[in-house]
């Protein structure tokens, strides 16, 4: 899959550059609007990974005249660091597939990713085996040999989010994030996940043994596979 | 008090006070000027009797004896007596005196005089009846204060609507440009139509007054866009170096417990710069309020999402909100300012204590309690509780002492009411008071 970067501080273009390449990813940049322009002319995109603040231009302007293109089904994430409010419901609607405030996770921005193209493509595969386990993103239900175990939503979400970050320590921080979205405040303390944890691996644990399950010291956990 | 009732008051106790003066002056200056002419009457018959004075007449006069009248209406009467003669006769005196007329007792005003005729001495007594006098007077009295009292109505009436044309321009400013406003940037600039220069004056300077505000508004409203990108970018840079570093798999597990730590230290930056950006956002009225939000309904919201949390602190949360109470205002920063208060409730609670949420119905309006049975605060915390960056409780390193300053700035932004009542060890209790 490729991607185009549209994004004007380099630093930042080529650190989700190298981490979405390891994913294995292709990777396109493009730092300013008019050159931006061009690459969207002549090619099409898996993604485009679109900053809002641009030189020579707003990331909006860009947005309108790809969806103003017959034929094209490039998915869009706005990435911006703007304070208007109504940055992301304009956003959403002049036809972005998702918007990630910076700053953000690249794992959070890896799952975005993977939800839009299993909204976006069918074909993918909706179905995840780690150790024995059966993962059904589509409905959000999980079985061990074909026995469905019973998981709440936020466990299905915390699960899923471990296996799509896979062998990555994943923080507390970052998943109550994912989970429960940016509640401000409330995110700045995050050992509550420690429970839904908890009562997920109890749940695993009931059907096989789970070392792959990892719970990182005063960090967070990881799921190897 | 408006200006336009204290100038209406003013003018008519102005106007009272001339007419109860004028009024008195009147009828006493009359019932002078009547007596006057009374005894001036008396004074002419007086003379003219005398004049034509005859024995015949003299002794007609004295066989009377008694009171008597000589007109129909009993008005006036005459006496006359003979009387030894003495070294101080009277020359001339007025009484006011009452008189029995065949058993009419009423007031006269009563001539005395002494006189000689032909070498006799007599004393002349010539009364007029006053109630004719009093009857006058009534009538005059009563004409002159009606004719007061329709002048006073009148002037008033003039008064009052000049003085609403005259103000009209004023209270029109007052309404305009001072109530109805609470976005300078979409101040209406139209100066109001008046030829008072007062009002000009005031006009134009309420108008250079908001263009400065509104200058003020933007350029903080520019400047918090740029702390935003200008500090959320490089954040943002640091922050996904970090991930990438995390990647490298020759890392050693004390490097990794570092950049997390980084990492942790880095997050706490964004939410205390999301904070600030949120409160000076709100502050700015850069958020609509245009939603119908339910009490009942974002507690319940609330609870669901603080559910786990309620778990991990093993404690109890009972709500009970008989009555539900629905306002227009923004739906997600409500959502926020409960969530900080419910969740405070909670971070600050003992193990196996409760979190109670109930409403009331009092003077000032719905109220929603949120009380809990936590570790509580002594007065002074209570007092600083809502100022930035003050931590209640320090140890909890987590926290960063902006939730009870986000939820003053959403309260004012909704003109919602917000008391702190707390006793150290016992529990702490919120009152969210609603506007009525």
């Amino acid at each position: 899959m490729n991607i185009l970067i549209v994004e004007d501080e380099k630093t930042l273009g080529l650190e989700i550059a190298e981490f979405l390449g390891k994913e294995g990813y292709t990777i396109e940049h493009a730092w300013k609007k008019s050159s931006a322009e061009e690459k969207i002319f002549v090619n099409t995109y898996d993604f485009i990974l679109l900053d809002l603040s641009l030189p020579g231009g707003d990331g909006f302007e860009l947005l309108h005249q790809l969806k103003k293109m017959p034929g094209r089904e490039d998915a869009v994430i706005i990435l911006t660091a703007r304070g208007d409010v109504d940055d992301r419901i304009k956003g959403l609607e002049a036809g972005a597939d998702d918007y990630l405030p910076k700053p953000f996770s690249l794992t959070e921005l890896l799952a975005r990713m993977h939800a839009i193209i299993r909204r976006k493509h069918k074909l993918v595969m909706n179905e995840v085996n780690v150790h024995g386990f059966t993962l059904d993103i589509k409905n959000h239900k999980v079985s061990f040999d074909g026995e469905r175990i019973n998981l709440t939503n936020k466990e299905f979400e915390i699960f899923n989010y471990l296996i799509l970050s896979k062998n990555r320590v994943i923080s507390r921080v970052n998943l109550t994030e994912h989970v429960w979205g940016d509640i401000l405040e409330v995110n700045s303390d995050s050992n509550f996940v420690d429970v839904h944890v908890k009562n997920l691996r109890k749940k695993l644990a009931a059907h096989a043994t789970i070392d792959w399950f990892e719970t990182v010291r005063s960090i967070g956990y990881r799921i190897n596979f | 008090m408006k200006l336009q009732f204290k100038l209406a008051l003013y003018n008519t106790l102005t106007k009272i006070a001339i007419i109860t003066v004028l009024g008195i002056l009147i009828l006493v200056s009359i019932n002078h000027i009547s007596i006057n002419h009374i005894q001036n009457r008396l004074l002419q018959k007086k003379i003219r009797l005398i004049a034509n004075l005859s024995n015949v007449e003299i002794n007609d006069l004295l066989l009377q004896k008694t009171f008597t009248d000589y007109n129909l209406l009993r008005e006036e009467y005459i006496i006359l007596k003979e009387i030894k003669k003495t070294d101080h006769p009277i020359k001339q005196k007025f009484l006011r005196e009452l008189r029995s007329i065949e058993g009419n007792q009423e007031e006269f005003q009563i001539l005395i005089t002494d006189f000689n005729y032909e070498g006799k001495s007599y004393r002349l007594e010539l009364g007029e009846t006053m109630s004719t006098l009093a009857q006058l007077e009534h009538t005059i009295s009563m004409f002159t204060f009606g004719i007061l009292i329709a002048a006073v109505i009148l002037t008033l009436i003039i008064d009052l609507s000049f003085m609403q044309f005259l103000l009209g321009p004023f209270y029109q400013i007052i309404d305009q440009k001072l109530n109805k406003v609470n976005d300078p940037i979409n101040f209406n600039y139209h100066p109001v139509k008046t030829s008072t220069d007062d009002f000009k004056i005031l006009d134009q300077s309420i108008s250079v007054l908001m263009n400065k505000i509104a200058t003020l508004f933007l350029t903080e409203k520019e400047f918090i866009a740029n702390v935003s990108h200008e500090l959320l970018t490089p954040i943002s840079i640091l922050n996904t170096r970090l991930e990438n570093l995390l990647n490298d798999e020759q890392l050693s597990p004390e490097g990794e417990n570092k950049l997390f730590a980084c990492l942790k230290t880095l997050n706490r930056l964004k939410a205390i710069i999301n904070s600030l950006l949120l409160i000076s956002k709100v502050e700015n009225h850069q958020y609509g309020k245009t939603d119908t939000i339910s009490v009942k309904h974002t507690v319940e919201e609330v609870h669901e999402e603080l559910e786990h949390r309620l778990l991990m602190m093993k404690l109890k949360m009972h709500i009970n909100l008989t009555e539900d109470y629905s306002f227009t205002g923004n739906k997600s920063l409500f959502h926020t300012l409960l969530m900080n208060l419910i969740n405070n409730a909670i971070k600050y609670n003992k193990p196996s204590g409760s979190v109670d949420i109930y409403s009331e119905s009092s003077v000032e309006g719905y109220t929603l309690v949120i009380a809990d049975t936590g570790r509580g605060m002594n007065p002074k915390l209570v007092q600083n509780a809502f100022i930035r960056f003050e931590k209640l409780q320090s140890e909890k390193e987590d926290s960063h002492g902006l939730g009870l300053a986000i939820v003053r700035s959403i309260a004012a932004f909704h003109e919602i009411k917000i008391d702190i009542t707390s006793e150290k060890g016992q529990g702490t209790q919120v009152r969210i008071v609603f506007p009525n």
